[in-house]
This record gives C-alpha cells, structure tokens and sequence, in this order.
C-alpha cells in the first residue's frame, strides 16, 4: 500500500517539571509500563496504521531516543521504498540561533516542507509522545476524509482535575449545532481548575498537505514552532473547517513527576492496563534479547507489573519492574517504580518511591515517599545500606 | 567471496521420541525455558563465536523452523554478506535432493557453501541445549593441524554404550570410534559438533559419489573412512551444560532444572546471550490474587492462579483458583479457572478449561499437543 500519511513529531516537549527523569533524556524516551519509551505509543500508532516514515523533531541531541529507535525497523518505518525516521536534533538550540541567524531557521521549515513532498503522502501528521495513549490514525483519517474537513484533532473528555492546574495542554470547544466542529481552543490552564468534564486536545492532528503547507508558510512568517495545537489555531483564525475526533481509550498528559507516577500506577489497574496493550493495535518496542523473569522460593507478588530479565526474592506490590531488575530477600517493595537494571539489597522497604536506571540500593534501605510526592533517585545513583530517607507526611 | 568458517546447522531431523510434541514442528523448533527454541542454543553460539555465515538445513516439518530463523536478524546474522540462510531440499536436473544423512546433506548444499569458499565447515546439529565457544574449537582444530576434529563429552560410563564413543591416543586424536559399544574403552561421546577442512571433506563426498555412495552420515561413513585413510582426526573435549532433549521426559527435566537461577548454563550472562525470535507482547501482570514462587515467568503471562516451580512461556494466562506445578507451559496457553497441572508439558496454543486436570507422574509425564483443548462442561444430549 502506497503511504498515505506524511508523520512529523514535535518532541521538542517541556521536561523540566519531570526532572530528574529528563535530566539526560527527552520526554520521549521516558521509560514507561516496565518496557515501553513514550516513543513506543505515537510509533506504534504509526505502525498499525502502516505509515512507513516520520521525521523526528527534538530540543538536544536525542542519543537515548535514537539509541531506541535505531532504524525504525521494529515499528516498520526502514523499507526501502519510500521509509525512513528522518531525525532533526537540537532544534531548541537552533531556534535560539536563529534570532541572529536567518539561515537555521530556513532550515527548519525548509526540512518540514520537503520531509512532506518527499514522502508522497496526501496526508500530514502532527503529534508529540506526552499524550499517551492507544489511538488508531485510520480512524482519525477515516473521520478526517468523511467529515470534508480541512484539519482533524483528536481530543478526550476528561475531568479538569484529572490535569496539573498549570497543564501546558489545551482545551477544545465545539458549535452547538454541529457538536463535532471545532468552533475554539483555550489554554487548558485558563479554564477554571475544578471537577468538571472538558474535552482535552491530545495534539494529535490531521490535515491534507495544501492545508500543511498554508500553515507552514504562517509559521514561517511568525517564526513559530510546528506543532499540532499551533496549526489547529491557524485554521481557527483562518475560519477553516476544523472537526475534533473523540477518542474514548486510556489517555494520560504526561507533564510533570506526579502525573508521569500517577500513569504508571493507572497502569496496575486491569481495565486501563488492557485499554492500552490488548487492544487490536499492539503498542510495538524494541526487542530485548533477556531470560524470563525468576521468582524466588519467598517471592510474593501481587498486583505487579513485571518486564523479563528480573529477578524476584523478596515482596512486591502494586509496583511495575522494569527489566534486569533485581529485589532481594526480605526486602519489600509497594507503590514504586523501579526501572531497568535496579538492583535492590536485602531487607529494604520502599513505598512511592521512583528509582531510574541502574541504580544501586544496598541492604537494610528505608526509603518512603507520598503518592503526591514519590521519592525520585536519578540514574546510576547509589543508595547506601542503613539510609533512611522519608519524604512528606504520611497518608 | 572468502569466508574462514561456514556454520551449517543441521536442523532437518524429526525427534520421533518426542511423540506429539514433533508431530507437526521439527525438533529444532521445539519450545524450551520460557522464550527458546531449541535451536536458538546453536545459532547463538555461533553467532556469539563470531560464526556470521550460517546454513540452516532443514526438511522435517519446517514451516514454524524456517520462519523462526527467517533472515537471521535476531541472531545478527542478517548481514550484507551472507547471514543466516535457510537450505531445504529441491528437485533438480539431477532429481529430487531429499537429505538422506548428515553428511548427505552436507553434500547437497555443496554450491551452497562453495559459494563462501571456507577454509573450515562447522557442522553442528540443531538439537541440542548448550553453550559453547566454537572459536576456541576452531583454534584448537588449527593448531593440532587437523582434518577433522569432533567435539566429544566426558559421559558417565553407564551411559556411554548409548552413543557414538571416540577412542584417542594421549595427544586427543582419534584411533577409533565405536559407534554404540557394548564394552566401551573410553567415555569421549560424539556431540555431532564437527570441524572440517572444507576442500578435504568436499573431495571425500564428490569422490564417493562415482564410488559406492554410501557417504550418507558422519558417524557411521565418513568418520570411519577418515580413520581408515589415516586422516589427522582430532576430540575437542567439552565439559560444560550439554543436554540433548530428545525424550518428553528429557525435555521436561531440562526446563525443570533450568528454572535454578544457578544453573550452569548461566541464561542471565550478558556475555553469551542466548538470542531469540520473540513476539513483541506487554509485560506480565501478577493479579491481586496470583501467587508465584520458584518460577520462571515470560512477557505476556496474566497469573490469578498459583504457578510453583514452573515455566511460563509468551502470553499464558492463569485463571483464580489454578494450580501449575512442576511444569513446563509453552506460549499462548489458556488455562482456566480451578484446573489442577502437575509433573506436565502442555503445548503451544492449548487450552485447559475451568476445572481441567493434567497431571503426570515422575518417568511419566503428562502431554498436552499443541492447540489441544481439555476440560470444561461436558455437553450431554
């Protein structure tokens, strides 16, 4: 099949409030579901859609991110006729510049606009990886192409109070008569913070290729950033026929530590966790070569979410493990995260408690921290045998 | 194009002893340890011993086989120059080349291996759990200077009459072999791990073929006629992990032991991987109700039961109530609610309804084929 939709991914996304997860890697190589990169859900979506290239936009130099995704082979996007993950780097760097220095700027642009006439698509993508979920762009374009619309955004209803009050997200409003046309947008932080059902831009949006390249010259002449929620304003201003396509999956706006924890634990519930990984598209990964996860004689498990590779000897609850993991005798881990090749000593006990990648933690640990407030330890950190470490009061 | 060494591995054979388990997928791509088949132990090797050109040689039931090696990617051996390549017989001019032996099938795919013009052919079988180095075999096979060297195994000498016996001298080459000896004189068993000088062993099965054509397998023809030619036949001894599963209750004992997390073919080292072609599924999810101990779990897996000493391939699911014991279950395998496994072996795709039993006994183990389904309402007219 011919490729139909041209992808462009803005992941040049807000981090600093995911710090000290972001501190090395960008929004979209966050580790995610024991497995899974942020990446791995607009790819899959990609996938099942069968689009066969995208171009990659990001703020530094995306080594974790292009150490994942390599040549876009595991999601389909490396054929030889027509594929290929075109990747942009430091594009935060070169906007900076480009106040001084005509030249990047051009470049910029220039990279979205031939990206699209290259790939032959008649159709373009926009789309970040913050917004996780499982949505399927046939059906977005299926919608797109039957409502004659010149620009198709997906959007959620959710609670306002489901989103942090300073979200950077928006908000869509609809025409009361025709109540899927999209009349207006409004930066979701504006909108009063209480318990109230708002329908959340997801930023994932469609347009022919005319209507991107209208838009693309407007970005140009304002010198803005190309991104969904961007382009969807032009076409309001513009008075074009806009439509927002509801998606009733499992959402989460991935914006900050709480909301990032909060997504992992939603996960630990049956109907989000199947929402997201039993559906008809698969979410796809890059494969890992390990051995299946060993439970130990005492192991207890319970309500866990568990990647190969680990091995389990003590008591976990209610927590994702993430792969080559390693929790010792006695030690009790609950309501925490522990990421890719964490070992954990004897006779630990941790609770909210966020651990990224290869981090030691010796014996006789004690680290708690609050729902609100999970304890974060950054990658390749050590923790000493003894350390007591609680963070908040109790719940 | 020049190669050193040219794996072949020989993957074609059926594993009759393992009854309903080869029935329908050849030997090789038999399921072990959770996310293994049985071949991957051979490609792995290789490709961990910097073996880049690999001939698989299949021709028993090879459907599931040959698209589980497919081009060799997850191996590394979808390279530019060659790679994992699969050999099945085909008709030709000459007539149908169905493999009739082991060294048969060498012969068969002689243009095959011409092709890369080695120095050296390793031939290895399909077969077997282990992990080996063939490079140091390789280096040892050069500086003896041999023609050939046969890997062999120090096996306990109640055992030894049941394989194919290397007699060697003090310098480890090779007298005599006895193949199967009622009264053996040594306990070196053949592994079916051979090196061969390629343009030697290509002169012996072209030659033979204006002779008698009796050049059908290594052990019981060309060995022998090395031997009797005064070829410089060497045993390369290998002392580690080796375990041919060929019966139901071998192939269950070798998964129960690999369940050990000290077991000695040490599955966890990041220095010797063992690669496989695996199915992208979620993580595992161990319910508020699931219970496991002493097990090896797999991606996919949803447990509500209880799994106790036990192997859990792809995306098995074990309902509220259920017992697994002692088994070995190969991926996507529903088992239901209430249903008793003990001391068994249940194939891939089965199904095991509400209230199912499969228990087995010690030397008699239970079978479940695969996609077979058991238990459940029984439906009266």
């Amino acid at each position: 099949m011919r490729n139909k939709i041209a992808a462009i991914l803005n992941l040049v996304e807000d981090s600093k409030d995911l710090r000290p997860l972001t501190q090395n890697r960008p929004v979209a190589s966050l580790p995610f579901a024991c497995r899974y990169r942020l990446i791995d859900f607009p790819f899959s979506a990609l996938y099942n859609a069968e689009v066969n290239s995208a171009a990659l936009f990001i703020s530094e130099s995306g080594h974790s991110l292009y150490d994942h995704i390599r040549s876009g082979a595991n999601w389909g996007l490396d054929s030889p006729v027509g594929g290929g993950v075109f990747t942009h780097s430091q594009i935060e760097l070169k906007t900076l510049r480009a106040e001084r220095d005509e030249e990047f700027n051009i470049t910029y642009f220039d990279n979205h606009r031939k990206y699209v006439q290259k790939s032959k698509a008649d159709y373009v993508l926009l789309c970040g990886s913050n917004m996780l979920s499982n949505i399927s762009l046939n059906a977005i374009l299926q919608y797109h192409q039957e409502k004659n619309a010149d620009i198709t955004a997906a959007f959620k209803k959710v609670s306002r109070k489901a989103l942090k009050k300073d979200t950077e997200t928006f908000a869509y409003y609809f025409d009361g008569n025709e109540d899927d046309y999209l009349s207006k947008m409004e930066k979701m932080s504006e909108v009063p913070y209480e318990d109230k059902t708002v329908s959340l831009g997801m930023n994932y949006v469609i347009m022919g290729k005319e209507v991107f390249n209208r838009y693309l010259k407007k970005a140009e002449e304002g010198n803005s950033r190309i991104d969904g929620n961007t382009f969807l304003r032009y076409s309001l201003e513009n008075g074009d026929k806009a439509y927002g396509y509801e998606y009733t999956g499992y959402l989460k706006s991935i914006e900050d530590i709480p909301s990032y924890f909060e997504a992992n634990m939603e996960i630990l519930e049956e109907k989000n966790f199947n929402a997201l990984f039993y559906r008809n598209d698969p979410i796809i990964t890059r494969p890992r070569h390990g051995a299946p996860t060993y439970y130990g004689p005492n192991a207890v498990v319970n309500n866990a979410l568990i990647a190969s590779d680990c091995e389990i000897y003590g008591k976990v609850e209610n927590s994702l493990l993430y792969r080559q993991t390693k929790i010792r005798e006695d030690t009790e881990v609950s309501c925490s995260i522990i990421m890719h090749g964490t070992k954990i000593g004897k006779n630990c006990y941790l609770k909210y408690v966020i651990l990224d990648k290869n981090i030691k933690v010796g014996d006789n640990v004690h680290l708690e921290g609050t729902r609100e407030k999970p304890l974060v330890f950054k990658k390749g950190d050590t923790i000493e045998s003894g350390k007591v470490i609680r963070e908040g009061s109790k719940i | 194009m020049k190669t050193e060494i040219l794996g072949m591995v020989l993957a074609g054979g059926q594993g009759s002893r393992l009854g309903k388990l080869t029935k329908q997928i050849a030997k090789p791509a038999v399921p072990f340890g959770g996310k293994y088949r049985i071949i991957d132990f051979a490609l792995s090797n290789c490709a961990n011993s910097g073996i880049t050109n690999v001939g698989v040689v299949t021709q028993y039931q090879p459907l599931i086989l040959n698209e589980h090696v497919g081009d060799g990617a997850p191996w590394g051996l979808n390279r530019h120059n060659g790679g994992a390549t699969i050999l099945q017989p085909y008709s030709s001019v000459d007539g149908e080349k169905w493999f009739k032996g082991t060294a048969h099938a060498i012969y068969q795919n002689i243009d095959y291996i011409d092709q890369y013009n080695p120095d050296y052919v390793l031939v290895l079988s399909g077969d077997h759990i282990y992990k080996m180095d063939y490079e140091k075999m390789l280096n040892f096979h050069k500086e003896k200077a041999a023609s050939l060297t046969v890997g062999v195994l120090p096996v306990s000498w109640d055992e030894a009459p049941r394989f194919g016996i290397m007699n060697t001298d003090l310098t480890n080459r090779i007298i005599e072999f006895d193949e199967k000896p009622a009264k053996p004189k040594s306990n070196l068993a053949s592994m079916g791990i051979y090196i061969f000088n390629w343009p030697r062993l290509k002169q012996y099965l072209q030659d033979n073929q204006s002779k008698t054509r009796n050049m059908l397998d290594f052990g019981g023809d060309v060995i022998p006629a090395y031997l009797d030619n005064s070829e410089q036949v060497f045993a390369y001894a290998f002392e580690d992990y080796w375990k041919d599963v060929g019966t139901i209750e071998s192939l269950w004992e070798a998964n129960m032991e690999f369940i050990n997390p000290d077991h000695d073919l040490n599955i966890r080292d990041t220095n010797w991987r063992i690669y496989s072609r695996t199915p992208d599924c979620p993580p595992q999810f161990i319910s508020k109700t699931g219970k496991v101990t002493n097990s090896m779990i797999t991606d996919g897996c949803y447990v509500s039961g209880e799994v106790e000493h036990s192997i859990l391939s792809h995306n098995v699911r074990v309902g509220k109530g259920s017992v697994v014991k002692d088994s070995f279950v190969m991926a996507d395998v529903v088992i239901g609610e209430n249903v008793h496994i003990e001391k068994a072996i249940i194939g891939e795709g089965a199904r095991i309804y509400d209230g199912g039993q499969v228990i087995g006994k010690d030397k008699d183990i239970a079978v479940l084929g695969y996609n077979e389904e058991i238990g459940g309402l029984t439906h009266e007219e």
